[in-house]
């Protein structure tokens, strides 16, 4: 009986690690810090919001949704997964006494009672549980990603249905100038420099690594395909997406697709050298040519599935690689997320 | 009736229907479809033969290609594609094919069984949960490639074939006190499969974005990005097959009987471990390299030898050159498939759905070695017998109890653990309370409980097989393959869509169970091997569906776990409700579950239609499979530990073992599901994934009482 009871205890704490295991060290890490606030903020309940943000009764279980509240300075009572969110989303970051509710898609029921909130936000993705949460509190399902609508136009509306509901409209009309202003200006940069140097940007191929075979390419749909649309970049990638604004694809298919990489991070197993090895990727236009020009470029991770907040720090990232001339991004570099 | 069948289907399928397919023939008529295929695929990336065929040994030069035309630089593009991808992946699908056949003869040799392969043994599945492992707490071992720069690296082949060695040894384990015959390995095979894959949507679930890669080649991508693939392959493929042929010789004396292989002076165990350590070997580099590639190594060598390849020698040969070109042809036609469609189509996972069918349209010509008699009456045989078994059922009704106050009132919530006193108050005011929440989740585990542990005795009692439960009949998977397809094709499917596509794919499974076992007369181990290949399929779509990484896919694993989390309280009535009425439905029956495992002949003696009463239960067995199926998902171990434990306890006639079980059943599930929403509060671990942990390890730990 002994050995049963030890049997389970490990498979437990497998599970348990495994919870809280995330790709690397560092986001092991970052899921050790999470778990380290989560029980400071049962202490600190009371606590005032950081600065900046003011609290409202609501909880966000979507990440999209969570970020745009953080984007107009709402901190929310819950958001699903906060852990995971903190390596996935990253920016911005969620407000300290953010209380983790659980998986997005199986939010802990109990504790979402017990937290009352006033409004609870869901994407349609969970409309199969809004009967169920609509015994706790109003329900209220914001879409983002919806194929053929305008993603750009879905986002602004989002964020100012967002900002109703939290009284905090002035910082959505804000969140929504900056970004669009914002936009505008890399667009205007980038046509000068054009202009000054004679030839346009090459249109960009932009890839997230699922392996070292396959990648996820973002095309119509996405929100980065709406990024480099405002900032008057074309996209390499004409082929079909998803509802999502992706499609799985193994490398081979990019080779002859003429254009520049972008590659958000996290790379494959094995990072960098990985790549040094990989004859496909060796092979693609820009990595081959070793000019200035077309070189693939690197981003840290941005939430692929994210909302306005996101889709300027990818603009921002972006920006930073595209534009060589500093004066021009200087003034465009005021942080637009309060 | 029903023995003259038997004895027909027993024989080689080839006497009573020459086949004039030879494997000479089938393998000239496959390398005419990948040669084709192949100059097809060539001209569809702009080249023509010629070029093609230099880009395998050629990397074209780019160095003059800045002054080149736009068309010659597109064709010096496509001859690279064509260099460092389609050449690698063409030799890489013939070497794994090669590979996983020859490793398919070896085991099925070994094993004088049938149906023992790389994926049918547990190996696939172990080497893939090794990998995700590593992937999130050791990713330094994934990045090795053997023998690096600086001194010796562990690779990951190496984490495959560990975990490939540490499935397949479960499995033998499972095996060996029933006696290794080919139907228990095969269903320890696929216990062992459930049971890691359980482990592995626990790991999914938590961590899905940092494990989507391994997703993608845990469906078995054959895509390749240089020769370093082809590489690792052959260095370690090329000694382990010639190991093979040196060992072929011994291996041919496994053909005779033990007996007479033993007065030849071979060692049998050292042939034996030598030969399964091989083909282990074989399968995980495959596995290491390029993933799960399905049913190569089953449908290789099984085909060869109903083409008439009966001597080792000959299965040694022609098994590596089939299985080669099958994986190559069928790849060949996917990749062709690849630009129509904008999902991933992993090739692995693509062999296995053609598989499944190969599979069922081949267990009625495989050899039984059982059938009418009691197959396994050792394994039924009982510890002891508990001397007042009312009184033990009484107890253990008492328990049930005992934890269903447990899960309604104690709960690990925000503030730590707390007992939930104030609950009476807040329903007397008509606030909401947690027993809102907590109630419809209680009732529905014990109904899910009950029902499957129901379920799993009908069926261990009706087979004489303590091995087979409801999820190995395949009903979990048709019903789990009906609602991923829902999940996927309809925009935000309500529960009640759900419900009725769940029963349309339990019912679509038991008609596919009926027609496929009705002109044999509904042998269990048959019917359970058609579960078998049900199950296969059901991991293929699962694997297509989640490698292309569709948000959806999180909705989808979240319902797979299976979680009492989306049931309603009307709906938790009513499961519970239904769940008893069908044991009261089922106690008049108990009669039958007592006379049909003492064997057919004495059955019929005692004057019960056979087949009528096999196939009365069957059907029980799928409803019943249906409904739990659609609350705790396909995964749960329930409907095979609750009988077991029941037996375990002493309850050995029908009635009392139904009863038993049904209460065991009913604790397991409302404890598995307390315990999930406890451990890792606020986050919930699916009551299905607790079970099948729980049941699990209480088979790791029989085996060692065994």
């Amino acid at each position: 009986m002994k050995w049963l009871l030890a049997l389970i205890s490990l498979s437990l704490l497998a599970v348990g690690a495994a919870s809280a295991a995330t790709t690397d060290e560092t986001m092991a890490d970052e899921a050790v810090a999470g778990v380290a606030a989560m029980k400071q903020t049962a202490m600190t309940e009371t606590a005032q919001p950081p600065a900046g943000f003011v609290d409202r009764p609501i909880v966000a279980l979507d990440w999209t949704l969570a970020e745009t509240l953080t984007g107009i300075g709402v901190r929310a009572m819950g958001v699903g997964q906060v852990a995971t969110y903190a390596s996935w989303v990253d920016q911005p970051a969620l407000p300290q006494g953010t209380r983790d509710l659980g998986l997005r898609t199986q939010p802990n029921l109990e504790q979402l009672a017990a937290l009352a909130p006033a409004d609870i936000l869901i994407s349609p993705m969970l409309s199969s549980l809004a009967p169920r949460l609509s015994a706790i509190a109003p329900v209220t399902s914001i879409a983002i990603y919806t194929p053929d609508a305008d993603t750009w136009q879905t986002l602004v509306k989002a964020t100012r249905q967002l900002g109703r509901l939290t009284q905090r409209e002035p910082q959505a009309e804000q969140l929504i100038r900056l970004s669009t202003a914002r936009l505008a200006g890399y667009n205007a940069a980038l046509r000068q420099q054009a202009v000054r140097k004679g030839q346009s940007p090459l249109p960009l191929l932009m890839v997230q690594f699922m392996d070292d075979r396959h990648v996820r390419i973002f095309g119509d749909n996405s929100l980065f395909q709406a990024v480099i649309e405002r900032m008057g970049i074309d996209n390499a990638w004409q082929g079909d997406t998803n509802a999502w604004g992706f499609a799985t694809v193994s490398l081979e298919k990019l080779v002859t697709l003429k254009g520049r990489m972008v590659v958000v991070e996290p790379l494959p197993p094995g990072g960098h050298q990985a790549l040094a090895h990989n004859g496909l990727w060796q092979a693609m236009p820009g990595v081959r040519e070793n000019s200035q020009a077309s070189a693939p470029l690197f981003l840290p991770p941005v939430w692929s599935f994210g909302a306005l907040p996101s889709a300027n720090r990818f603009a921002a990232l972006l920006a930073s690689h595209l534009i060589d001339d500093e004066a021009t991004l200087e003034g465009e570099t005021t942080d637009g997320n309060h | 009736m029903a023995t003259t069948e038997q004895a027909m289907s027993a024989r080689p399928a080839s006497d009573r229907r020459p086949l004039h397919l030879t494997p000479g023939r089938a393998c000239s008529l496959l390398t005419l479809a990948l040669v084709v295929l192949g100059s097809l695929a060539l001209n569809r990336e702009g080249l023509s033969l010629m070029q093609g065929l230099t880009a395998l040994w050629a990397s074209p030069d780019f160095s003059a290609a800045t002054s080149l035309g736009q068309a010659d630089s597109a064709l010096l593009s496509a001859q690279l594609v064509a260099h460092v991808s389609w050449w690698p992946r063409l030799v890489c699908a013939l070497l794994a094919g090669g590979a996983l056949g020859m490793a398919g003869v070896l085991m099925q040799q070994v094993l004088r069984n049938p149906l023992a392969a790389p994926t049918t043994l547990g190996v696939a599945s172990g080497a893939s949960l090794a990998m995700m492992l590593a992937t999130l707490f050791a990713p330094a071992l994934m990045a090795g490639t053997g023998l690096g720069g600086d001194g010796f690296q562990l690779g990951r082949e190496w984490v495959a074939l560990a975990g490939g060695l540490a499935a397949m040894g479960l499995v033998f384990a499972l095996a060996w006190a029933r006696g290794m015959s080919p139907t228990v390995v095969v269903l320890a095979g696929l216990v062992v499969n459930l049971y890691i894959g359980a482990l592995g949507m626990v790991l999914l679930l938590f961590n899905q974005e940092a494990l989507h890669g391994t997703l993608v080649w845990g469906a078995g991508s054959l895509a390749q990005n240089s020769w370093d693939g082809v590489i690792t392959l052959l260095t370690r493929l090329l000694p382990g097959m010639l190991l093979a042929l040196v060992l072929m010789r011994p291996l041919a004396v496994l053909d005779l009987d033990e007996a007479n292989a033993r007065s030849l002076g071979v060692s049998l165990r050292k042939l034996r471990l030598m030969s399964l350590g091989l083909a282990v070997f074989l399968s995980a580099c495959v596995v290491s390299v390029l993933g799960i590639i399905g049913f190569i190594g089953l449908a290789a060598p099984a085909c060869v030898r109903l083409m008439g390849a009966r001597r080792l020698g000959q299965r040694l040969l022609w098994a590596p050159l089939f299985g080669a070109l099958l994986l190559a042809v069928t790849d060949q036609v996917v990749a062709s498939l690849d630009g129509l469609l904008p999902n991933l189509i992993p090739t692995g996972a693509m062999t296995a759905a053609l598989g499944a069918p190969l599979l069922l349209w081949l267990i009625p010509r495989l050899k039984m070695a059982q059938g009418a008699g009691p197959a396994s009456h050792h394994g039924m045989s009982l510890t002891h017998r508990h001397p007042r078994p009312d009184r033990l059922l009484g107890w253990l009704l008492a328990g049930v109890c005992v934890a269903l106050m447990l899960a309604l009132l104690v709960g690990n919530g925000a503030d730590g653990w707390t007992l939930g006193a104030d609950m009476l108050q807040q329903l007397m005011a008509g606030q909401i309370s947690v027993l809102d929440f907590r109630l419809p989740r209680v009732l529905a585990a014990a109904g899910a409980g009950v029902l499957l542990a129901l379920a799993g005795t009908l069926l261990q009692r009706l087979t004489s097989n303590p091995m087979a439960s409801p999820e190995i009949l395949g009903i979990s998977g048709g019903t789990a393959i009906a609602l991923m397809l829902t999940l996927l094709l309809v925009p935000s499917p309500g529960q009640l869509t759900l419900l009725g596509a769940g029963i349309c794919g339990a019912l679509a499974c038991l008609a596919l169970l009926v027609v496929l076992n009705h002109r044999s007369g509904f042998i269990p181990e048959r019917v359970l091997l058609c579960g078998v290949a049900i199950t296969a399929l059901y991991d293929a779509v699962r694997g297509i569906i989640l490698a292309d990484g569709d948000p959806r896919g999180q909705q989808i694993l979240a319902w797979l776990s299976g979680s009492t989390y989306y049931v309603g309280l009307s709906a938790a009535v009513g499961v519970l409700a239904l769940a008893i009425i069908a044991v009261l439905l089922v106690r008049p029956l108990a009669r039958w579950l007592d006379i049909l495992p003492l064997g057919m002949a004495s059955a019929s003696a005692l004057g019960i239609g056979v087949t009528r009463a096999r196939l009365v239960l069957l059907g029980a067995v799928a409803v019943l499979t249906a409904l739990a199926t659609l609350i705790v998902g396909p995964l749960s171990f329930v409907g095979l530990l609750a009988p077991h434990l029941a037996r375990l306890l002493g309850l050995s006639r029908a009635r009392e073992h139904m009863l038993g079980a049904v209460l065991c059943g009913a604790l397991l599930m409302v404890l598995a599901d307390w315990l999930g929403r406890q451990l890792l509060s606020p986050y919930e671990i699916p009551a299905g994934l607790m079970a099948s942990l729980i049941g699990g390890s209480y088979f790791l730990w029989s085996l060692r009482r065994s």
